[in-house]
């Protein structure tokens, strides 16, 4: 007969709290002097008769739980955890425990108590004064606390399971700890290595970190996930100004997700006690306490090993620079040796010992087998992503960043465009061989040219697909047809419309309806009588018939020409000043302006000579003459040569000249089709 | 009563128990003896609830011990290796242990405070290994159980405090019919207290009695034959030495058939002598293929 089984024992309770109060303890004072904090502010800085706005108090508690507290408990539960379950990983220790009259559900269910409340107590210390401090206020939101309380529970929940869970994986505590990052991270650092391993092998594929699996690294899943959202009063000043007034609402954006990590908490939990009832007492000090998982370590391991150490030796024993891609034979030597040893690593790990090479070839071999074929296949583009080229029906929109004689970058949809980008991209596939040749080249001989890139970019059923291709400096009877393809896509009308005037479709993500030139300024127009350099307003008139004439410039490929000539012909050609123009821009009425309203938006661009109607329509309204003169960028170093002139002059001051918000290449990220000029930013 | 039955347990594909079956009578002293590695250790553990066998059964008054949150209540062990929290005194790990032991006296705690001088709020980290052995069997005996469990219990301790240590156990044996089963290195000591042997080698028990029956089956005679003769060839012995003329036998039977083989080549001299629990086990190992051969006794 067998007597009832008790799954909760004080007195291990106890225990566990009284031996690792330091822990907890410390924890809390640390996490109290966060709102003592804000009270000495209170006191010295506002007075505490002052009240706060409770929805400004919960913006800072959701921002805490949204952004501090996945942090805090993804470490700290590792202390916990360490604290609560430690006695597993000596084997005198477990002797004891499990010689104990309690059942192993007993332990269990009272040790996971004991690290969850090892977890809260310093949450609830500094929850319960931070909300003594919002009282003082009278800042407290009780539906606002009552989701703080909550969140914080579900990602403590969360972050303590999965490290329950990773205490029964092994025996060993530095086992514990690196199982457990690797846990939480190894989803972003799986991708983070299949990108390194793709911009190896395939030319032009420059894999970067999308967060594919994101999900599986919770700390910076919920990071980027997780918000807070406000809503405020809409206050229309009697300018017309909309201005943001009293807080109305503060929700925690995605805040479900913490509720669902809880949930998954509670699985791993369930996993942890699978484990725990399997667990071999004996497994104490085992980097892998669980059998089966042995050979997953010490092939995983091997893998890892493999991929990271092989693209570590072939930088080190084999990058020449000559080529854009790795070749795949050394590479996959470099990933069967680091594979091997991985292997080793492995094996000695779990046996504790540095005598695994006896009887472990086989393992090894395979080990070996594996990483080449691996290396092999991967170089073999099974799936043809080195020579993808999208339909042209299937893009949505097309971008082309290029970094070569000047910079550019602009998004396009006009169907003429998006197919000479295409022809380029296959003129860029056909010449790879040139492309990697030349750039060799060039590289070790004593007079390198040095070499600028071209990045193409695709949205294709949403996702933004691009590639990138370093391209060599080359002229003359040597110019790469790449170039030449290059260049006729970006004189491309609609590509320089969009490239010049794309920041007059959006304001802050709102349509612009009309834009209207308002002012203008021609920068850096050399005065001859004065023997400096100036820069030179246009009215309103002046701006909107330069503006007409750069369309025609547009229109006839004359903007853009200069983009891949050779630095010294484009010296030639590049005016040193640049063309501003300001807009006043009416907004359509939408979500963020339920009313519309104007605004000021400029654009810029640098000026050539090949913009005759553009220096025509300046010189038409008398801002270039005799007296004032653009200079070119040769024309400029020469004068520069024979006089005291530092390139400013010391008579530009750089001012901005008023303009209301000032242009960023990174506009042209945040809101997909609004380009930006973005050589004139440069 | 402890049963274990057909006990298997393995590390690694290595049979620490290799199909192990022995049986305690309720309130005797059962000695587990064995050579290093025969799984003794690994067998307590078992019997514990420490390790979990891979076959077999292992049972205390009929109930299995694996997960027996109530039986385990009534059974107390000392662990060769035993653990202590390590910034604890002895009074801390008795608040620990009585919140699991509902039988824990704390009047016999007192009581033993007497025999077991040791300061109770030291750390026992700071104790000697003899005196952190005392707190286990102050605690253990505390704890009141029905089944006292010892791995190698008296290592470390003084032969003062080992005689005390053995006579509370027995103590406890003869009153409250308390069931022992200890294991040792140190037979004579188990000599004077064990009822009950169990050898074990291998992971297997090679040999279970009582300890009447054990030396009954063999014997150790001091032998002087005529004219100072060698061991007759066809005379069936475990081990032969000589010294001068004395030779010693030691032979697997009784003293009384050992003297009337012998005495069909007349003997100047024979003379039984008490055979140790040592020797018998060095005897029975030896036949094991034991390397004992050459032990000079």
């Amino acid at each position: 007969m067998r007597s009832k089984t008790s799954y909760f024992n004080p007195t291990l309770f106890k225990k566990n709290l009284m031996r690792f109060w330091p822990l907890w303890g410390g924890a809390s004072l640390v996490g109290a002097l966060f709102p003592l904090y804000f009270l000495t502010v209170l006191i010295r800085e506002r007075g505490l008769w002052q009240t706060e706005d409770p929805l400004g108090v919960t913006y800072g508690y959701y921002s805490v739980v949204a952004y501090v507290v996945p942090i805090i408990s993804l470490l700290y539960a590792v202390l916990c955890a360490l604290a609560v379950w430690g006695w597993l990983y000596n084997s005198k220790s477990v002797g004891m425990y499990h010689a104990l009259p309690v059942t192993r559900k007993g332990l269990f269910v009272t040790d996971f108590l004991s690290g969850m409340a090892m977890m809260l107590i310093p949450y609830a210390v500094t929850g319960a004064l931070c909300v003594a401090v919002s009282a003082l206020v009278r800042g407290i939101d009780p539906a606002g606390l009552a989701v703080t309380v909550l969140c914080v529970l579900g990602e403590s929940l969360f972050f303590f399971a999965s490290a329950t869970l990773i205490v029964f994986l092994t025996g060993n505590p530095f086992a514990f700890a690196a199982f457990y990052f690797l846990f939480h991270f190894f989803a972003a650092g799986a991708e983070w290595l299949i990108c390194q391993l793709t911009t190896l092998f395939y030319f032009g594929v420059e894999q970067y970190y999308e967060g594919a699996a994101e999900f599986l690294s919770p700390v910076i899943f919920l990071g980027r996930k997780v918000g807070v959202n406000t809503t405020s009063e809409r206050i229309t000043t009697p300018e017309g100004w909309v201005e943001s007034g009293k807080i109305q609402s503060v929700t925690l954006a995605n805040g479900y997700l913490i509720a669902v990590y809880a949930l998954v908490g509670l699985v791993l939990l369930a996993a942890a006690w699978a484990l725990y009832r399997r667990r071999r007492s004996e497994s104490a000090g085992d980097v892998v306490a669980v059998g089966w998982m042995k050979p997953v370590f010490r092939y995983g391991f091997a893998l890892c090993a493999a991929v990271t150490g092989g693209i570590l030796l072939y930088n080190l024993f084999f990058y020449t620079g000559s080529t854009e891609t790795a070749r795949p034979v050394p590479m996959a030597l470099c990933m069967a040796a680091a594979g091997v040893l991985g292997y080793y690593i492995a094996s000695m790990l779990l046996s504790k010992s540095l005598r695994v090479f006896r009887g472990s070839w086989k393992g090894a071999l395979g080990t070996v087998l594996a990483a080449a074929v691996l290396c092999l296949a991967a170089a073999a583009d099974p799936f043809g992503v080195e020579t993808w080229v999208p339909e042209a029906g299937e893009i949505e929109e097309a971008g082309l960043d290029v970094g070569y004689g000047g910079h550019m970058y602009v998004n396009f949809t006009d169907k003429a465009a998006v197919e000479k980008l295409l022809d380029l991209h296959r003129t860029i596939l056909s010449e790879e061989p040139l492309l990697n040749r030349r750039h060799g080249e060039s590289l070790w001989t004593s007079d390198y040219t040095g070499s600028g890139y071209l990045e193409l970019c695709y949205w294709v059923n949403g996702r933004r697909v691009s590639r990138s291709y370093r391209i060599p400096f080359s002229d003359g009877a040597d110019r790469l047809e790449t170039l030449k393809k290059a260049e006729i896509l970006v004189t491309d009308p609609a590509v320089q419309e969009a490239s010049i005037f794309g920041n007059l479709k959006y304001y802050n993500g709102e349509e612009i309806a009309s834009a209207r030139p308002i002012h203008g300024c021609v920068m850096e127009v050399y005065n001859t009588a004065a023997g400096a350099f100036e820069n030179l307003d246009l009215t309103a008139e002046q701006a909107e018939a330069v503006e007409a004439a750069l369309r025609r410039d547009i229109q006839a490929g004359r903007v853009g020409r200069t983009l891949f000539l050779p630095d010294e012909e484009r010296e030639q050609l590049v005016y040193c000043g640049g063309l501003q123009l300001d807009y006043s821009v009416t907004i359509k009425p939408g979500e963020r302006y339920p009313k519309g309203g104007t605004e000021t938006r400029g654009v810029s661009l640098d000026l050539s000579a090949y913009c005759a109607e553009t220096v025509k329509a300046l010189e038409k309204a008398g801002v270039l003459d005799g007296t004032n003169r653009l200079l070119t960028q040769a024309e400029r170093d020469a004068m520069t040569e024979h006089t005291d002139l530092g390139t400013s002059g010391g008579y530009y001051d750089g001012e901005s000249y008023g303009y209301a918000d000032t242009v960023y290449p990174g506009d042209a990220y945040v809101y997909p089709g609004e380009m930006v000029d973005a050589a004139a930013l440069h | 009563m402890i049963q274990v039955t057909n006990t298997i347990k393995r590390f690694d594909g290595f049979a620490a128990l290799d199909g192990v079956s022995l049986s305690v009578p309720a309130g005797s002293v059962y000695g587990l003896v064995g050579p290093n590695g025969a799984g003794k250790s690994t067998l307590i553990r078992c019997l514990t609830g420490i390790y979990r066998p891979d076959e077999g059964e292992l049972s205390m008054d009929g109930q299995s011990v694996w997960e027996n949150e109530a039986l385990k209540a009534r059974v107390a062990a000392i662990a060769d290796d035993w653990y202590y929290f390590p910034q604890a005194g002895i009074r801390d790990m008795c608040k620990f242990y009585r919140g699991f032991y509902p039988g824990f006296s704390m009047e016999r705690y007192e009581k033993l405070k007497e025999v077991f001088e040791i300061d109770e709020k030291r750390p026992l980290r700071r104790l000697s290994k003899g005196m952190q052995k005392q707190a286990a069997f102050w605690l253990a005996l505390s704890a009141m159980p029905d089944y006292l469990i010892l791995d190698e219990p008296v290592d470390g301790l003084d032969p003062v405090m080992r005689r005390q240590v053995w006579s509370l156990v027995l103590g406890d044996v003869a009153q409250r019919g308390t069931t022992v089963l200890v294991s040792s290195h140190n037979l004579r000591e188990l000599e004077d207290v064990c009822d009950h042997v169990g050898i074990l080698d291998h992971g297997k028990v090679l040999l279970e009695r009582s300890l009447a029956q054990l030396q009954d089956n063999m014997v150790k005679l001091q032998v002087v034959f005529q004219d100072g003769g060698g061991v007759p060839g066809d005379l069936e012995v475990l081990h032969a030495s000589r010294v001068g003329r004395i030779h010693t036998l030691i032979m697997r039977m009784s003293a009384e058939e050992a003297k009337n083989r012998l005495a069909v080549y007349e003997p100047m001299l024979v003379d039984a002598v008490p055979l140790t629990l040592e020797e018998i086990f060095i005897y029975e190992l030896g036949g094991a293929d034991y390397a004992v051969k050459d032990i000079v006794l």
